[in-house]
């Protein structure tokens, strides 16, 4: 009976779309979180038209022959790359992007990866890093005597030497944008892998050419909408059911076969 | 003698594709834009003497004839997506595919690595003049216009919309006549042309969801298998007459 099947790859894709919702309510408090979508697709269909069903007279619906689909499978799990809110954290070290970009970030290997996350810290010798650690590029070095650090919305990073009256500016930080955001591989971490359906990284000043602004002390938050989420957690779980109602209606129809002689 | 048998075969093997086809359907329930299906019986008559009154002369077994689709349009949900694109009312997307034009009314697209507007199966979106839409790298945000025009902020030419082209919105005059394709695609049967939609409705940042509904397919799903095992009642039922039949005429013969 084709109908177990179905109803198995009904169950499936309902498994996996409960998978993206729990981890997108998960990571509902992660900085820069960006929510993923679970996308079907309908499976192949298997045509069973006979001979001759085609030309009979049906009245004024032409039929299209029997056609039966086969289910349903995963097409793809979409990063929906909409901009979370900004809260303001107050922390100087606090960055976060309104609009198109993302940070780039050195990895221990030596590759570049890309956050939206930014809540940055200073290394032992002054550098700007991620909580891991990692440096963010183009490298900038806050000198250890400084009384403070401003970072205008163009990404210039100017600090106040004690005893000057001038701020100085130490460095500019730079963005990085795609064609297609949501073909970066997620790496964990908040950090994102260039590959090549995201297509080549584009990287321009922060606040020019389409790219965000940065605005300091204040953090993106993830884009969860919890309650939309949990809805789709309601209907998914709901969808399982029924796919597993499916499966057993299948048997007591296999059972009945079986009973006769 | 094996008419009744054979009548209740040809009903169970209808009742068995019909669970599939409901079993497509419950498990499609979260595909956008797709459109339930059911199955259309009908009569076949076939004659088995040609004595006696009129109406003994014929048996009606029962075949399936054809899938049938539920055209009606499904939800329309807010995603939030910019590349989220519903169709109001008729229409079809036109999609570049290897074999030729496909069309679909799922218009949950992406972006490629090249910056074309792709389905998720990464098939190009056609435009107006039949050409895939391509968004410039560096582009700001995508907007989408009731019409179907896509445009986006030019990266050289600040504060400037620049029109990326039109989605090819067409039309069937027998949309029945479609052949179902994997992914949600259709293509067209044979002398159904697609015909532009002049003035097409599409939302931005919203999906039509699919048109199951779970509670009518639910309530078939019982009524299939209840009456699948009527159906097998009878060929039980049968069997016994037949064995009762054998053994009465057996015995009555012997004691003659």
């Amino acid at each position: 009976m084709r109908a177990l099947s179905i109803g198995a790859t009904g169950m499936l894709a309902q498994q996996m779309n409960v998978e993206v919702i729990s981890n997108n309510i998960a990571n509902m408090n992660t900085t820069g979180y960006k929510r993923g979508r679970a996308e079907f697709n309908d499976l192949l269909y298997q045509d069973l038209r006979r001979v001759g069903a085609a030309s009979s007279d049906a009245g004024t619906i032409v039929p299209s022959g029997v056609q039966v689909g086969l289910g349903v499978k995963a097409a793809a799990v979409y990063r929906i790359t909409e901009q979370g809110n900004i809260t303001i954290t107050d922390n100087s070290l606090d960055l976060a992007i309104n609009g198109r970009g993302y940070f780039e970030i050195e990895m221990p290997t030596g590759e570049i990866a890309y956050t939206r996350a930014g809540s940055f810290q200073l290394s032992p010798t002054g550098d700007m890093v991620t909580p891991d650690g990692y440096l963010v590029m183009p490298g900038i070095t806050i000198p250890p005597q400084v009384t403070s650090i401003s970072i205008n919305n163009n990404g210039e990073v100017f600090v106040q030497l004690d005893g000057q009256v001038n701020p100085t500016r130490v460095g500019q930080l730079e963005l990085a944008a795609f064609p297609n955001e949501a073909g970066l591989e997620a790496i964990g971490d908040n950090l994102f892998l260039e590959t090549a359906a995201s297509g080549g990284a584009l990287a321009s000043v922060p606040g020019k050419d389409g790219f965000g602004a940065i605005l300091q002390g204040a953090l993106e938050t993830s884009n969860v909408n919890v309650v939309s989420e949990i809805t789709n957690l309601i209907t998914a779980q709901r969808a399982y059911e029924m796919n597993s109602k499916v499966i057993q209606a299948a048997d007591e129809m296999m059972q009945n076969v079986n009973q006769l002689r | 003698m094996e008419n009744p048998s054979y009548i209740t075969l040809s009903r169970q093997t209808v009742l068995r594709r019909q669970m599939d086809v409901l079993a497509n359907n419950l498990a499609n329930m979260s595909t956008p834009a797709f459109k339930a299906e059911a199955l259309m019986v009908i009569e076949h008559e076939s004659p088995i003497s040609t004595q006696g009154p009129r109406g003994m002369r014929n048996v009606s077994f029962v075949k399936d004839l054809a899938t049938v689709r539920d055209l009606s349009e499904g939800a329309l949900v807010h995603t939030d997506n910019p590349l989220d694109v519903a169709i109001s009312g008729d229409g079809y997307f036109a999609i570049e595919t290897d074999d030729g034009e496909r069309y679909t009314r799922k218009g949950s697209f992406m972006l490629d690595g090249e910056g074309r507007l792709v389905t998720t199966a990464g098939q190009p979106v056609l435009d107006d003049r039949s050409r895939p839409i391509v968004v410039p790298p560096g582009s700001g945000e995508i907007e989408i216009a009731q019409d179907g025009t896509i445009s986006a902020r030019d990266p050289l030419l600040p504060g400037q919309n620049v029109v990326l082209g039109r989605f090819k919105v067409v039309a069937f005059e027998n949309e029945y006549t479609l052949k179902r394709e994997a992914n949600g695609l259709n293509r067209p049967g044979a002398g159904a042309d697609p015909e532009p939609v002049a003035a097409p409705t599409v939302f931005q940042g919203m999906i039509e969801k699919s048109n199951v509904n779970g509670i009518v397919e639910m309530t078939r799903l019982i009524e299939t298998v209840r009456n699948f095992q009527s159906a097998s009642k009878v060929v039980d039922d049968e069997h016994e007459r037949q064995r009762k039949a054998i053994e009465t005429l057996t015995r009555s013969s012997l004691s003659a």
